[in-house]
């Protein structure tokens, strides 16, 4: 059954009213300027300032203000030219279209969970049954997802803001609908595009091989799928550089997310570190911390997770918004809002509510840790980082948590529930 | 990482223990908590105070300031310039005496438009000199400001401060070690003034818009690093009174305190914290008692957010500062101190804060203070207020684990023991089938098994989010009703008090009728989901509280933790109506009401019950009005906060009682008839 249409309608209709109303609160510029969701990365008020030194002829990437690539910059300059006075309402209709993919998505995943369910379900263990999907299992996550998409405060305040970030979340999600749909065509041009905004999304190499691998059942089309991906970013920034008459953008948009220039604080782990870090130290932090994010868990996950290629994009999508080098709240919308598409995992998963509870208590702390050690000098860094830290580690125990669910109802639908040998209870140990 | 990779971890064990006793466990941490945070008052557990900002060099020096005479006469002349001004400020003779002894002064004009009921307009105005610094070139500056009370005011007079104040800065500005902008200030209106003064000197507007138009300034010196307001009520002073609570009950660098604290003991002076002496009693349990009671008046008066004089508007611009409040003792004997020695205390401690190299920053922030010597730190606090939101929090998690466990158990019972070991003949024809089938044939599949009835009830996630939207709309609105109610109230000649009230009453009522007039009952599953979502808003809201006023954290967790405790639907109706009579005690509306009467009971002891009463209300109604109008000029959020969250929260709470009986109870109940 899906969400039937007046249903879609009417959740669209409030997340416009909601995203209207809270425009034209009070609330709205106090909350839009905050570090939380705006980084200089994604800052909107730096592309109009790119914009408008473009306009007097001078390189918008010869200062430290711009870090946006030349093609998106392209792209928002049409925006700010032609739709002026529209720039918010155009924000709020990407929330829309991004919420609309990854309905789509879920709704294409259930559906393909379904089938492989009915296909393998005589090897499954007699007493799994209650691990199956049924009925409403596979017709809520889609409407979860859309509805903890679009009335996610972190989404909503990350629209209002204007953020890039919102134009790289429909970007993610519409390479979601390219896997799930195997549509090459969908899938490498949003993943080009978003990688080339935000850098860390190369790593959604992995589930774009496993997704060509498993449908064409070749090693080699796969391969040629990478190598045009790999090709069309490398031809997008050529002729960049021809436009804009050289490479002084490449410093400042990957330089930048690379080599972490700024240490404006944000939610994510950076900012601290390299703040509080001797300074010969930092090339090789800065390497260990990139490395966590493209490399570290690039090949286990990608291993562990061979057989559900969606699964792995999700938790990478997670781990980057974790772990990259601006992070902002408008990440996390994108990595939530996946998942219910897991849903039928949370059987097995340990510590949903304790990580969730600790995300909203975080959420609500930190702005006010903010507020004390810079306005009113009585806290210090440590009492927001402390916050931030802690909104980090519950992300990482729910992405964990979400994997290792996977690897457990695998075992429960081959083994069983019944944990028992020679009858005595069993203890489940990971090796 | 064993939390993390251990499978089996939480599997049953602990949150059947957990389901079992949590009750049991939601009670032994509210009253440790409790209990705990009562006993931070004995000196066994708290620590002493002590220096930890070392450029103070605190009473190092010298004194040198010995003009006594000059210090009279001012207070002379003062007495006899107040008479021609009944109710406001003398400043032509204030700017004529600081420009006298050549300081550069300025006054400030400020404007109020009354946000509340009919519009009316105040105005004031502010006087402020400033002695340069010779040894640095402006960038930072101390503050000496007195509140001017006129003849007609209600509150204890403040000449003798302005005396003080003008014989110290004919001291001062004939020093050369000053390396900090010396700011004297005297303002009018008592707060409003001090507010006004500030966000001209900073250029900002911290409460609503056009409500405090702080206008503008002539004369800025640098940067404030602390303030001192003074508060002597008599030319000779008993004993002298440290006041730190501020707004939103922050707190000054308690460096500062001790340091004011130090200059006034250095003189020989009685020093007071809330009015009660230092005392180290013989027995422990007395001991604690005294300090306990110092402790609670502290708790008290912080808990309303409401500064207990000017230095709490300070601290919103990052400043330090306190309020010297010097009182006359009964008996005449031991009103030694004068103007010499009060302005012995000032030169002493503005010399040490002339050393400070930086801002406050090394002493603590976020304490209680149980004496004028004891301190107690915010990670001594901490956990007591941890132990009860802790409350909230295990309620929360133990009512979703119940949840989980019906569906388990359900889906359990769906399954059925059907037999999956197929042959291999089966197994071929199967997989024969399946490849038989085209994507359409799947997708109608799919739509088909989606469409199966569930088999048990879920969480309507579309009734509890509705009620959650719903019950905090309200709260949102009886943010702002009451003051749109008051300019019409005002049309229709009613007072500001009646209307507001009125309003706030009528709001609190209909959201106590609504509920009663839906004829179905809600699901249990989802009343429980809803008690869950608003057991963790309050859980958390205490806890973001806690960080800017531990008090209020305090006061609320220790009157809503034994409540929530109780809301559970049932089947028993006698405990319905228990639970709903308790709840309703629990509105925060009949909580503000009943704190003011314990209030006015304990003032007022020798009343009768009725002028008790009537006394309470006066007083109910005042205190409304004047939490909005706080919020609205100064930024204070503790009306914004309890309409928007303890409001809406108690709505929800209440809700969940109506709703359908656990089925596991009736279940357990069939059983053991």
């Amino acid at each position: 059954m899906t969400m039937s249409r007046k249903n879609l309608l009417l959740t669209y209709s409030l997340a416009v009213g909601v995203r209207y109303l809270f425009l034209h609160s009070d609330f709205q510029k106090d909350i839009v300027n905050r570090i939380e969701i705006q980084t200089p990365l994604n800052s909107f008020k730096r592309v109009v300032e790119g914009r408008y030194r473009m306009s007097l002829g001078i390189d918008p990437y010869e200062s430290d203000s711009l870090h946006v690539p030349p093609l998106h910059l392209t792209f928002y300059t049409f925006l700010i030219d032609n739709f002026p006075n529209y720039l918010p309402y155009i924000f709020m209709l990407i929330d829309l279209l991004t919420g609309h993919c990854l309905y789509t998505f879920a709704r294409r995943y259930m559906l393909k969970l379904y089938i492989k369910q009915e296909k393998n379900k005589h090897t499954y263990a007699e007493d799994a049954l209650s691990q199956l999907l049924e009925g409403r299992d596979l017709y809520l996550p889609p409407q979860y997802a859309l509805v903890v998409f679009l009335f996610n405060p972190y989404t909503i305040f990350n629209s209002a803001a204007m953020t890039t970030t919102t134009v790289n979340n429909l970007l993610l999600s519409l390479f979601f609908v390219g896997i799930i749909y195997d549509n090459l065509v969908i899938s490498l041009a949003a993943m080009t595009l978003s990688t080339l905004q935000s850098f860390y999304p190369v790593i959604m190499i992995a589930p774009l091989y496993l997704t060509v691998y498993k449908r064409k059942e070749s090693h080699l089309q796969a391969c040629l799928t990478l190598f045009i991906y790999a090709l069309s970013v490398i031809g997008i920034i050529y002729i960049s550089g021809i436009i804009y008459n050289g490479y002084q953008f490449l410093d400042q948009t990957y330089g930048f997310i690379l080599k972490v220039p700024d240490q404006q604080p944000n939610v994510g782990v950076f900012w601290y570190f390299f703040m509080e870090m001797f300074e010969h130290f930092r090339l090789l932090f800065l390497f260990s911390y990139q490395m966590n994010v493209t490399v570290l868990y690039f090949l286990p996950l990608t291993f562990k997770f061979r057989e559900d290629p969606p699964l792995l994009a999700a938790c990478f999508v997670t781990l980057i918004a974790i772990f990259k080098s601006y992070p902002s709240i408008g990440d996390f919308a994108l990595s939530l809002a996946l998942l219910p598409c897991w849903k039928h995992l949370y059987s097995c998963m340990q510590q949903v509510f304790i990580s969730s509870v600790t995300i909203v208590i975080t959420t609500a702390l930190a702005p006010i840790l903010w507020d004390l050690w810079i306005f009113w000098g009585t806290a210090n860094a440590n009492f927001f980082f402390g916050a931030t830290l802690a909104f980090v580690t519950a992300h990482i125990f729910l992405v964990t948590d979400i994997s290792f669910a996977y690897t457990k109802r695998e075992y429960l639908l081959k083994y069983g529930n019944c944990r028992q040998i020679n009858g005595k209870d069993a203890k489940l140990v990971l090796e | 990482m064993g939390l993390l990779t251990d499978p089996s971890a939480g599997q049953g064990k602990l949150i059947k223990l957990l389901l079992k006793y949590y009750a049991k466990l939601c009670v032994l941490l509210y009253t440790v908590g409790i209990v705990y945070f009562c006993a931070l008052a004995s000196s066994q557990i708290n620590s002493s105070t002590y220096f930890s900002e070392n450029a103070l060099l605190p009473g190092l020096v010298r004194s040198e300031f010995m003009d006594n005479t000059m210090a009279m006469n001012y207070f002379d002349e003062l007495k006899h310039e107040m008479k021609k001004y009944d109710d406001s400020i003398p400043y032509p003779w204030l700017l004529a005496k600081f420009r006298q002894l050549g300081l550069d002064t300025y006054t400030h004009n400020f404007s109020l438009n009354y946000p509340l009921g009919a519009s009316q307009k105040f105005t004031g105005k502010n006087v402020y000199a400033i002695i340069r610094a010779p040894r640095a070139a402006s960038t930072e500056a101390l503050v000496l400001s007195v509140p001017y009370r006129p003849p007609v005011s209600v509150h204890a007079p403040t000449a003798s401060s302005i005396a003080i104040m003008l014989a110290f800065a004919k001291f001062a500005v004939k020093e050369k070690y000053w390396a900090k902008d010396i700011i004297f200030l005297v303002t009018e209106h008592e707060q409003l003034g001090m507010q006004a003064w500030l966000e001209a000197y900073h250029g900002v507007t911290c409460g609503k818009k056009d409500v405090l138009i702080s206008g503008d300034m002539k004369g800025r010196a640098g940067s404030i690093q602390a303030a001192i307001n003074l508060e002597i009520h008599e030319p000779e002073i008993g004993q002298i009174d440290i006041k730190i609570e501020g707004l939103n009950g922050q707190l000054p660098n308690l460096d500062l305190f001790n340091l004011s604290g130090k200059m006034a003991l250095k003189e020989g002076l009685s020093l007071t914290f809330k009015n009660r002496l230092a005392k180290r009693l013989k027995s422990l349990w007395r001991d604690w008692i005294y300090a306990f009671q110092t402790m609670m008046s502290m708790v008290v008066t912080q808990a309303t957010g409401v500064p207990n004089g000017n230095h709490g508007l300070f601290y919103r611009f990052g400043i330090q500062a306190v309020t010297l409040e010097g009182f006359s003792l009964p008996n005449p004997k031991s009103n030694r101190a004068g103007f010499y020695t009060i302005a012995r205390i000032l030169e002493g401690t503005f010399r040490s804060l002339n050393n400070l190299l930086e801002r406050f920053h090394q002493s603590f922030f976020f304490y209680l203070l149980s004496a004028t010597d004891r301190y107690i730190s915010i990670g001594l606090y901490i956990p007591a207020i941890c132990l009860l939101a802790a409350t909230f929090m295990i309620k929360a998690y133990a009512k979703w684990c119940q949840l989980h466990n019906n569906n388990k158990t359900d889906e359990k019972q769906a399954g059925g023991d059907a037999k999956n070991q197929l042959s291999d003949d089966v197994v071929k024809e199967l997989e024969m089938k399946h490849a038989a089938l085209t994507q359409g044939d799947w997708e109608q599949k799919f739509e088909v098994e989606s469409e199966k009835p569930p088999n048990d009830k879920h969480v309507g996630l579309g009734h509890v989010s509705l009620v959650y939207v719903l019950s905090h709309v309200v709260g949102f609105a009886l943010r702002d009703l009451p003051k749109y109610m008051s300019h019409v109230g005002a049309t229709y000649g009613y007072s500001t008090e009646t209307s507001i009230y009125g309003t706030f009453a009528a709001v609190s009522l209909l959201g106590v009728l609504f509920p009663l007039c839906i004829r179905r009952k809600p699901a249990y599953k989802s009343m429980s989901f809803l008690n869950i979502i608003a057991l963790l808003e309050v859980g958390t809201a205490l806890i973001c509280l806690a960080m800017y006023n531990i008090s209020i954290a305090m006061f609320l967790a220790a009157i809503y933790a034994p409540a929530t405790l109780l809301i559970n639907p049932t089947r028993c109706g006698s405990c319905r109506i228990v639970q709903r009579v308790l709840w309703l005690m629990m509105h925060p509306f009949v909580v503000f009401n009943v704190c003011i009467a314990v209030f006015t009971f304990t003032a007022f002891p020798n009343d009768s019950l009725e002028e008790v009463f009537y006394r309470a209300l006066g007083a109910s109604r005042q205190a409304m009005v004047y939490s909005i109008v706080d919020s609205e000029i100064y930024g204070n959020w503790l009306y914004n906060m309890i309409t928007m969250i303890f409001v809406s929260t108690w709505l929800c709470f209440y809700y969940v009682t109506f709703g359908k009986a656990d089925p596991s109870e009736q279940i357990i109940k069939k059983k053991s008839d």
